[in-house]
């Protein structure tokens, strides 16, 4: 294991940000961890990176602990804590040189440049960070966070502010490290479809406790899916339905659409008992799995 | 990784901001107009300052010279330029948080301890930095511009002269103990900047106990007597304990005496014990802070 979290909590006052929680990532995997904002995922990203000090539990870190063997374990970590933010008033390439001579090793200046090529930014180096745009900054950020080579890489919520272009070329680096470089990483969200896109393991927190802890392809069943069906008469299709086998899956949404949670093999089925019964089937779709299932456990109100 | 490392590359970020030469602009801007000022004007106003001691005495040579210039522009400056110590010092932490740096350098395998006393060591450097600038215009500059002889400091009841032979001395040791009082500046600027997410509130907290401490030590009344000498602004001032002289039985000066050598150590060691306190109180509270910016 690169990292075992034990009954982690941490209280701001009468506040509790995170509430035992207990997690572990295996090395070489990209580990998703999601929440809503305010779930508690950055202050569980700062506590692992001993940047807050939790109020109990214990982080392990390469086998030790973090409160212990702080530096030593440093060492081996990238981050990016929640925005990129950087020296301003310096250029990309001096940032990525302070930073790789605070991490303590030997960093040639053509690392840096490779790093810097890795994120796409070796043209653009010797501009101020000032006039970088959000998504070149974010881009600095994680180049600051693999400058020293580390074996695990933290990143909350790096496609943050990007356009759908950079949302995917963060998506593909982070796919790099992990499958090319063997890095393992930890990547927070609450873009869904992007963790499930690139995660292996996923843990889902809200309001500062685990929801659910597993493999992405265990915990979203490829064969079960979500269906959102809109149809001219909803109270009729959901009376159908209730006769059905159906009606296990049925959720009942506020605004007239039913929602049903079915195999993926039995859509054309379910849609052919609607038509039959004389309605008019204006759209059947998928919801986005990953997301729909982090809403059925999240949500405080019924879908 | 070496603390040498550390304060390079907190050196490097302190050159590098613009804010740091407002400081180096300013000093060399006020003492430039008072020297213009006092080399247009000067003669007048030495005659006015001198007109009590004419009468009794012939006073003849260079008097407004660049030894005196030197000390009036110390007199003068030395209140003010906590004000632009802090403008750094006070930045070195609260800025970091602000810009959002502080948790990126604390995510790097440093220790907590040797980032902070690095960047206390940086500040020192700036500090030294700033007064060796303000001695190369208040002393070299003066000494270029209005030559050199002997001393006269113009006191309430006496006037003490200091012969020419017996000056540099005694600016190097007043610049070593402003460099103490200075650091003292910097050292509690630099610990309320721990308590700060923005540059500004330690500036206004240092000059605001810079008053407030300085206007206890103009103020004689029995209340605060057993405070002031506790107090650091009481010996901010202590450089001009070496120009005040001993003198022989012919009421000459002694050539390198101090009248009052150990005012000048207690206070000295008073500055040392604050720099000290406000050091170590900034490493225990950073070692235990959550940084949450």
């Amino acid at each position: 294991m690169i990292l075992e979290v034990a009954h982690l909590k941490k209280n701001f006052g009468s506040f509790v940000a995170v509430d035992d929680l207990s997690f572990s990532v295996k090395a070489g995997e990209v580990y998703g961890f999601l929440g809503q904002n305010g779930a508690g995922k950055s202050t569980t990203i700062r506590m692992l990176l001993s940047l807050i000090t939790p109020t109990s539990g214990s982080i392990q870190l390469f086998g030790k602990s973090i409160n212990q063997y702080r530096e030593e374990i440093l060492n081996q970590v990238g981050a990016v804590v929640e925005k990129p933010d950087l020296y301003k008033y310096l250029s990309g390439y001096e940032n990525l040189h302070l930073f790789a001579k605070m991490s303590g090793k030997l960093i040639s200046k053509a690392e840096i440049i490779n790093t810097l090529a890795l994120v796409g930014l070796e043209k653009r180096c010797h501009d101020p960070v000032r006039v970088y745009s959000q998504g070149m900054k974010q881009r600095l950020g994680i180049a600051v966070a693999l400058v020293h080579d580390p074996e695990f890489i933290i990143l909350d919520e790096p496609t943050n502010g990007l356009d759908p272009q950079g949302i995917a070329d963060i998506r593909n680096l982070i796919l790099m490290l992990s499958k090319e470089r063997r890095k393992t990483v930890l990547v927070s969200s609450h873009l869904l479809s992007e963790i499930e896109q690139i995660a292996d393991s996923m843990l889902i927190i809200n309001k500062g406790r685990k929801i659910v802890e597993g493999k992405v392809n265990e915990l979203l069943n490829p064969n079960n899916v979500r269906l959102e069906i809109v149809v001219d008469d909803h109270l009729l299709a959901k009376k159908i339905i209730e006769s059905t086998l159906w009606s296990k899956g049925l959720k009942h949404a506020p605004d007239g659409k039913i929602i049903v949670e079915t195999e993926a093999a039995a859509v054309g089925q379910l849609n052919k008992l609607l038509v039959d019964n004389k309605l008019n089937v204006s759209s059947l779709r998928s919801m986005n799995s990953l997301e729909a299932y982090f809403l059925s456990l999240t949500s405080d109100n019924e879908v | 990784m070496k603390f040498s490392t550390v304060v390079y590359l907190e050196l490097y970020k302190i050159f590098r901001k613009p804010r740091t030469y407002i400081a180096f602009g300013a000093i060399a801007a006020i003492v430039g107009l008072i020297q213009l000022g006092f080399y247009a004007d000067g003669k007048n106003y030495m005659q006015f300052g001198m007109q009590s001691f004419t009468d009794s005495f012939d006073i003849n040579g260079n008097i407004m010279n660049g030894y005196l210039m030197a000390y009036i522009i110390l007199q003068l400056m030395l209140v003010h330029v906590p004000l632009l110590i802090s403008l750094v010092a006070g930045d070195m932490i609260s800025g970091e948080a602000a810009q959002g740096t502080l948790r990126v350098l604390l995510t790097k395998p440093i220790s907590r301890a040797m980032l902070i006393s690095g960047k206390f060591a940086a500040s020192f450097i700036y500090t030294i930095a700033l007064l060796i600038w303000m001695a190369i215009w208040a002393l070299g500059i003066s000494m270029l511009v209005f030559g050199v002889d002997d001393m006269l400091i113009l006191k309430s009841d006496l006037v003490t002269q200091i012969v020419k032979t017996d000056i540099l001395w005694r600016y190097a040791a007043a610049f070593g103990f402003a460099a103490l009082a200075m650091t003292t500046v910097a050292a509690m600027s630099f610990f309320l900047s721990l308590f700060a997410e923005n540059s500004l509130g330690p500036i206004m907290a240092t000059m605001s106990i810079i008053i407030v401490f300085t206007i206890l030590n103009t103020l004689d009344l029995p209340i605060f007597e057993n405070v002031k000498p506790f107090l650091f602004t009481s010996h901010m001032l202590g450089w001009k304990g070496f120009f005040d002289v001993q003198i022989n039985e012919n009421n000459e000066q002694i050539v390198g005496s101090i009248e009052n050598l150990p005012a000048v150590m207690v206070s000295a060691g008073i500055l040392l014990l604050h720099i000290l306190g406000f050091l170590l109180a900034s490493v225990l509270v950073f070692r235990k802070k959550d940084v949450l910016s």
